[in-house]
């Protein structure tokens, strides 16, 4: 067979078997089909194996043909031609150095860990929730990985958000999980907005939101971006606030480990392995504007230093084991987008792949930490001591105290966000409702909202 | 610290020395779990046992805001299930009545079929919006419910039929008007009433065509007599004064905050306070303590946010004034305790209940600091005492300012928080506890089922109305629910009795030697096993004793770093032992040590390091992604990621023959070398109570085997709770090892051959420890088994192969995850996996399905199938004294620790959410004391519910082999057994040791049991009765090979 067509068929393999596994689990969902655990974890493994081994083969014929750049064209889907007006939507798949390892990195994960939720929730009742809400990650996670335009990486994106989102809230019984996973969304919807506008800026400078448009068809890294400085800074800006959100950097750090509302493989594959990196890849997809704008690059660095250094200090006051290993991820992604920042590619995708591997397995193994603790005691023979840092030796009582309070309170950004930023915008708003609610009370001659005197469902049997 | 003790002295101690009290007693309440990894199971209500048992659910349930027992939907699934049937509930509800069940009711029904209706049948209940719902637009005015049965419903209409034929239509007279006196005020009444319903009836009969009434349809008349029955229902309870008080009003400020207005103080004041406990109380999961922790909880805090540039949030704005103030005024805990209900305006009589509700609103959190307060010797940083009252004034502070900011934002309410409550109060909407419809609804419904007359029903008085809905009323959810699991309880208990009694009387003493005897812990789980070794080898005997075999010790392994105490948690050892490897290998033991312990600083390392920004940014970006290798190992193929580990890790061990460090040189013992261990007499003193206990004195074995037991499992921070209760939550083999070196030792055995227990010479004590997740058993000191007893002990370790296959058959029919129709060996390879996978949450299923446990001979219960339910203690009621001195003694630890098992299960499924711990999936390892859910929650304590998913929850039946006489004296003298079994936490019965005969404790004295008479089914192997299912299993007797060869 001709090797393109070949890419062309296992390219698109790789993103239809995960496609298919949503619609699969989806479809009998809304059709009211309940699936028994086994055929659900039978469905899943195969899709993952056949995703899988179609992103490998892709990776072989390229390695055989000595490519570096691969595109599956899925065609444009809309097309408008006019004098003055151009726009068209494509859907574009590419395979490089960037995006394969990446790909493979994502179905090698989710593989394992979706062998470990099989197990892990048995006769729990959201089985079948759960795996559909991965599947639906997975897909996000693939299209992501390989979306060749900027309206493809947001569709992956999107579904990346929602299914993270309503995994935090998996628990629907309890307030907290969902309280939390409204809040993780609210902060997606945030860096969402930034990517949108950034999409559509992108397309208003250059006329199009295909990546090869805009930095060239020169195999990742190499290739630059068609944009001016100015353009560069204020669409990567954007990207930038989308990239923060997504990866929790400063300064919307609070919602990862109230990320960790939903059960243990969820938490280790979106936080620890997968979820957290999308941001930093973002920005590695996108390096070529980085590279247009000093200033720009900077402001990356800049974020990302800040957030290593306020995510070490956070983690180091953890009490509890996920929020420990969530600040020690975060501290490691603030790593990755320095050297992103820097313009050290091939160091920050190494370090990606590296650490996602290795928070995931330690995720994966947090409730066994005080089986872990005893092990290293017993071997150590004594109980396991920290040593007085320079830290503790040097710095001044209340200099101490007072950073100890910052990385405890977690930077206080939560409560910044929610005073400064969200406070202000619900006032506003409250305000609006009041007013409306008098113009209609007014109209009405009386109490015109019914929804006020109804109290939900109590419907039920006597207990 | 020396200022404020002045400052309390002046005048003030005594309100502040109760004000202590007051928050000690409060603390009862809290939680009494300790450090999770040292679980003890307890009574989840232990503060409530002084109480009978139900009046304490109910006290224990309110105030901790659970649920006392099952909801009525889960008993009709049980019901449904054929765990319990309708005859269980009426004989639970005429025994509740007695002669008060005939009474009749407005002349309606008796009480008992009025309660049978209500116990038997869903009764629906919702707002009054959803009520009309369903009377107006769904089916109920036009379709009886369907569990009416025809005969009832054909019957009600067709007399409905008659009396509006007849009393409505044909005189037009008011209908059952002729029944008032005249003169009698009430008559004027109810002959308003009556037009009113006869308007109503006339109306109706319009509606649905009166012309051609003779020709109306069954259906037709159907939907009739329903519409006519809810208008008769309504007005009829109409003006009925009701009885049920409404609840009153939340002593919290906060509980009536979000009543008033939906805003919740404790989602402002929790996240910080979990966070600040969690930092004090941590054991060292944080590489960074908290600063100034030594100083105390409250100074620590202080110290931490007087500090300037504190958090932002508005609601903390005065919380750095407030802790300077507290400061410069010198306030101590206590003081500041009292300042804060002054501020809150809590009145000295409320104190209490306030303070109680406010400890429990954090409550996990809050018990924890109280347990390592009172129990430092069982953490590694312990916590001063008086950690408990300084989180308490931390809290009020935290509480007063979250408090006033709310109430200012949602409300404007800016006066003093004192009249905060009576503000709220007012405004807090006012509801009828039940409404007119509700009320009206539920005689609907009865109605129907109890097929009521229209007429009747009709011609109620109001003064009848009132006692029918009294009456409905006064038989509240709770005591439904209260006969329902009565009812279930009765089940199982007339099963195991019957299954008892049909064992008959005792058998003939065994005069032949056995062939060995092995001794188990009397735990639940090790009664199939037991049951298995007997089955394997009928020449066998079993024994069943407390796990720790009476050996309480600190113990610390060869590859330990500490001693652990190995003993019920209510002693404290006095006495230490290690274990060493033997002199001649004690070269590589220390090499072997050397390198453990640089992997041990290596791991530690690395542990910390890839959690910080450099070293985790080295580790990975170099090896990060050889961190598939084991992540995908482990998950894919847990078995060969164990054997490889295990393999690799075989370098680094102890070798593997060591010695037990049991006997004591020195005088004093202690944990030094030299100072460790026992000497002769207390080993022998140790020996012979442990013989004694179980029976044992004569007819010994070649060999008898001491086997503790365990569980090891992986990434499940509850291990511990699967381990051996009697051993403190710890692995129980050391104990056996122990008795079987002190028993083998020849100067103890001729100090019991003096105390007239005599060990015949060729008789090997060999101990072992059983692991109840993958059915391992281990046995110790095999090196030491003399030449004469070796091959005879090779076949004994083969046939415990067998044994152990079989148990671990018996366990997988439990296990969804393996197929029902698996092989002995694929049953044993499928719980070893489990115990080696990392994403198993259910490695074993604990003491799920508890609810029996026998004191007495194992003659009396050999084979009989109890399906892993029974703890089986041995005791031979004919060695025993006239004072019963021995059955005393083994009471005394039987009775808390396996109650305190049962009722920890009990509540734990009861009401899996609060009393228990919730689902597994989320937890999160906190302080490495305890669980939360997610990053942020109180600490959960209780069971999870992978734990007790197949758990019912019946209180314990206890049966000890021996006269009602003696275990009254027993109950008389401790008052532990008398608390509970005369307030009813466990159900007690005694087999009469020389017939067949039973009494059952009513809770005053024994009544005679009268069996049942269903026969005991018999097979010929365990796995003949529970092979194919997977549900509970009654109970069954396996015949012996000589009876089923004849």
């Amino acid at each position: 067979m001709d090797p393109s067509t070949l890419i062309q068929i296992l390219g698109s393999a790789a993103v239809a078997c995960p496609a298919l596994l949503v619609l699969v689990l989806g479809g009998c969902a809304l059709l009211d089909l309940r699936l028994s655990e086994r055929v659900v974890s039978h469905l899943t493994r195969w899709a993952v194996v056949a995703g899988l081994l179609a992103a490998v083969g892709v990776l072989v014929v390229m390695v055989v043909q000595g490519h570096s750049r691969e595109v599956v064209d899925w065609g444009n889907w809309i097309r408008i031609e006019h004098e003055a007006l151009h726009y068209h939507f494509s859907v574009k798949f590419v395979f490089d150095r960037l995006s394969v390892p990446f790909v493979i990195l994502a179905f090698v994960l989710c593989g394992t860990i979706a062998a470990f939720a099989d197990a892990y929730l048995h006769r729990e009742q959201g089985f079948s929730r759960f795996f559909m809400f991965y599947a639906l990650f997975l897909l996000g996670m693939v299209i992501s990985a390989l979306a060749g335009t900027i309206e493809t990486l947001f569709t992956g994106w999107e579904l990346v958000g929602l299914s993270s989102a309503l995994l935090v809230a998996f628990f629907q019984d309890r307030t907290a999980p969902v309280r939390n996973g409204q809040r993780v969304w609210t902060v997606y919807r945030i860096a969402d907005a930034a990517f949108l506008m950034a999409a559509i800026a992108l397309h208003h400078f250059t006329g199009q939101g295909d990546f090869d448009g805009l930095m060239g068809s020169g195999p990742w890294p190499a290739g630059t971006a068609s944009l001016a400085h100015g353009q560069a800074l204020f669409v990567g800006l954007l990207l930038l606030v989308a990239a923060a959100g997504k990866s929790a950097l400063v300064p919307f750090s609070g919602w990862l480990p109230r990320a960790m509302e939903g059960p243990t493989p969820s938490s280790a594959i979106f936080y620890g392995a997968l979820s957290v990196h999308l941001g930093a890849y973002l920005l590695l997809r996108v390096g070529p504007v980085l590279e247009c704008s000093l200033l720009l690059s900077a402001a990356v660095v800049l974020v990302g230093a800040v957030t290593a250094i306020f995510a070490s200090l956070a983690g180091r006051v953890q009490t509890d084991i996920k929020s420990a290993l969530s600040f020690a991820s975060l501290t490691q992604v603030g790593i990755i987008v320095v050297e992103i920042g820097l313009g050290l590619r091939y160091i920050a995708l190494v370090h990606l792949l590296g650490h996602a591997c290795l928070r995931t397995l330690q995720f994966l193994r947090a409730p066994s930490l005080l089986q872990d603790y005893r092990l290293m005691e017993n071997a150590i023979g004594d109980r396991l001591s920290v040593r007085a840092s320079f830290w503790s030796r040097w710095v001044p009582g209340n200099v101490q105290r007072w950073f100890y309070r910052l990385a405890l309170e977690r930077g206080y950004l939560d409560a910044f966000l929610n005073d400064v930023v969200a406070r202000p915008f619900l006032r506003l708003f409250r305000f609006f409702d009041r007013l409306e609610r008098k113009l209609t009370d007014a109209i009405s001659g009386g109490p015109s909202r019914e929804s006020d005197r109804l109290r939900p469902s109590a419907l039920d049997e006597l207990p | 610290m020396l200022v404020h003790e002045d400052r309390v002295s002046t005048g003030r101690r005594a309100p502040l020395d109760r004000l202590r009290h007051e928050i000690e007693h409060a603390a009862e309440f809290l939680p009494a779990q300790g450090p999770i990894n040292v679980f003890i199971h307890h009574n989840t209500l232990h503060a409530f046992e002084h109480l009978p048992f139900h009046q304490a659910v109910r006290d224990g349930a309110r105030l901790l805001g659970c649920q006392p027992y099952l909801t009525k939907q889960q008993y009709r699934q049980i019901m449904e299930r054929g765990r319990f049937t309708m005859d269980d509930l009426r004989a639970v509800l005429a025994e509740h009545l007695g002669s008060a069940g005939d009474e009749s009711i407005a002349g309606l029904s008796t009480r008992f079929d009025l309660r049978m209706a209500m116990l038997e049948h869903p009764l629906r209940l919702g707002t009054d919006e959803e009520l009309r719902w369903v009377v107006a637009v769904s089916e109920g005015l036009h379709r009886f419910r369907s569990d009416v049965p025809a005969a009832v419903r054909d019957r009600t209409i067709q007399e409905t039929r008659h009396w509006i034929m007849r009393d409505v239509l044909g005189s037009g007279q008011a209908a059952g008007g002729q029944d008032a006196a005249e003169g009698d005020p009430t008559a004027e009444v109810s002959h308003q009433r009556d037009r009113h319903i006869q308007a109503a009836l006339s109306d109706m009969m319009a509606e649905f065509g009166a012309q051609s009434i003779e020709s109306w349809s069954q259906t037709k008349w159907e939907r009739f007599t329903l519409r006519a029955l809810w208008r008769i229902c309504r007005d009829g309870v109409h003006g009925v004064a009701g009885r049920t008080a409404p609840p009153p009003p939340p002593v919290r400020h906060r509980d009536l905050l979000l009543l008033a207005t939906g805003e919740d103080t404790d989602q402002l004041v929790h996240p910080l306070l979990i966070r600040f406990c969690a930092a004090f109380l941590d054991q060292g999961i944080a590489p960074w303590p908290l600063p100034s922790r030594e100083k105390g909880l409250f100074d620590a805090f202080i110290d931490l946010y007087s500090l300037p540039g504190g958090p932002p949030d508005a609601w903390l704005a005065g919380l750095r004034r407030e802790l300077k103030r507290v400061r410069a005024e010198q306030l101590s805990p206590l003081e500041s305790i009292r300042e804060s209900l002054t501020l809150l305006g809590v009145e000295p009589e409320e104190e209490s209940e306030f303070i109680t509700a406010t400890m429990l609103a954090l409550r996990g959190w809050f018990g924890m600091i109280w347990q390592t307060e009172q129990r430092a010797d069982r953490v590694a940083r312990a916590v001063p005492q008086g950690s408990l009252v300084e989180a308490l004034a931390v809290r009020l502070i935290l509480e007063r300012l979250a408090l006033t900011f709310v109430a200012r934002e949602t409300l404007g309410y800016a006066g003093p928080l004192a009249g905060l409550r009576a503000a709220l109060r007012q405004r807090l909407p006012k509801r009828e506890p039940v409404s007119l419809d509700q009320r009206a609804f539920t005689v609907f419904e009865l109605a129907q089922l109890l097929g009521w007359n229209l007429r009747d029903l009709n011609n109620l008085t109001k003064a009848q109305w009132t006692e029918l809905v009294n009456e409905i009323e006064s038989f509240d959810s709770l005591q439904r629910r209260q006969i329902h699991h009565e009812a279930f309880e009765r089940r199982y208990r007339l099963q195991a009795l019957d299954a008892l009694h049909q064992m008959g009387p005792p058998p003939a003493k065994r005069s032949s030697r056995p062939r060995f005897q092995a001794v188990f812990c009397l735990d639940d789980r090790e009664e199939s096993i037991r049951r298995h070794v007997e089955e394997v080898a009928p020449d066998a005997e079993t024994f069943g004793v407390a796990g720790f075999y009476n050996v309480p010790m600190y113990y610390r392994g060869a590859a330990d770093a500490h001693f652990v105490p190995l003993c019920p948690v209510v002693i404290r050892p006095q006495h230490w032992t290690f274990e060493e490897v033997v002199l001649p290998l004690e070269h590589v033991a220390r090499r072997r040590a050397k390198i453990r312990k640089l992997l041990g600083s290596l791991v530690h390392r690395w542990h910390l390091g890839s959690r910080t920004a450099t070293g985790g940014a080295v580790i990975a970006a170099t090896v990060g992604a050889l961190a598939s290798v084991p992540l995908v190992g482990r998950v894919l193929f847990p078995r060969l990621a164990a054997r490889t580990r295990r393999m690799l890790s075989e370098f680094v061990q102890p070798p593997p023959i060591t010695r037990l460090q049991l006997e004591r040189v020195e005088a004093s013992p202690g944990p030094i070398s030299g100072h460790v261990g026992f000497t002769v007499d207390e080993m022998a003193d140790m020996g012979e109570r442990v013989l004694r206990d179980m029976g044992l004195l004569t007819n010994f074995a070649r060999f008898v085997l001491t086997i503790g037991h365990g569980s090891r499992s992986l990434n499940n921070p509850h291990k511990s709770a699967y381990d051996c209760g009697a051993c403190g939550g710890s692995m129980g083999g050391p104990n056996g090892r122990a008795i079987a070196q002190i028993l083998n030792d020849p100067r103890v055995r001729q100090v019991l051959a003096g105390r007239g227990i005599v060990i015949p010479s060729d008789t090997v004590f060999v101990g072992g420890l059983h692991n109840t997740c993958d059915d391992s058993i281990t046995f110790y000191d095999l090196d030491r088994i003399p030449r004469s007893h070796s091959e005879e002990f090779k076949e004994i370790v083969e046939l415990f192969r067998e044994v152990r296959a079989r148990n671990a058959h018996e366990r997988c029919r439990r296990f969804q995850s393996a197929p029902l129709n698996i092989t002995p060996e694929a049953a044993l390879r499928h719980v070893e996996e489990r115990a080696e996978d990392l994403s198993q949450t259910r490695p074993e299923l604990g003491h799920a399905t508890n609810a029996l446990c026998h004191v007495g001979r194992r003659s009396r219960t050999r084979g009989l199938f109890m399906d892993r339910r029974a703890f089986l203690t041995s005791y031979d009621p004919e060695l025993d004294d006239e004072n019963h001195t021995i059955l005393a003694r083994i009471l005394a630890a039987v009775f808390p620790v396996c109650a305190g098992i049962n009722l920890e299960y009990l509540f734990s499924y009861v009401d899996n959410a609060r009393f228990g711990c919730g689902s597994k999936l989320p937890h999160n390892v906190a302080s490495l004391l305890g669980v939360m859910d997610g990053h942020a929650s109180d600490l959960r304590t209780g069971l999870p519910w992978q734990m007790v998913e197949i758990h019912e929850p019946l209180r314990l039946l206890i049966v000890v082999e021996t006269t009602p006489e003696a275990m009254l004296q027993i109950m008389q003298q401790n008052e532990v057994i008398n608390r509970l079994c005369r307030n009813g936490w466990v159900q007690l019965a005694t087999q009469s040791p020389d017939s067949d005969e039973i009494h059952v404790f009513n809770g005053e004295r024994f009544e005679p049991y009268e069996p049942q008479g269903t026969p005991l089914p018999e097979v010929a192997t365990s796995a003949q009765w529970y092979r194919g299912w997977r549900d509970h299993l009654g109970f069954a007797r396996i015949k012996s090979p000589a009876e089923a060869s004849s």
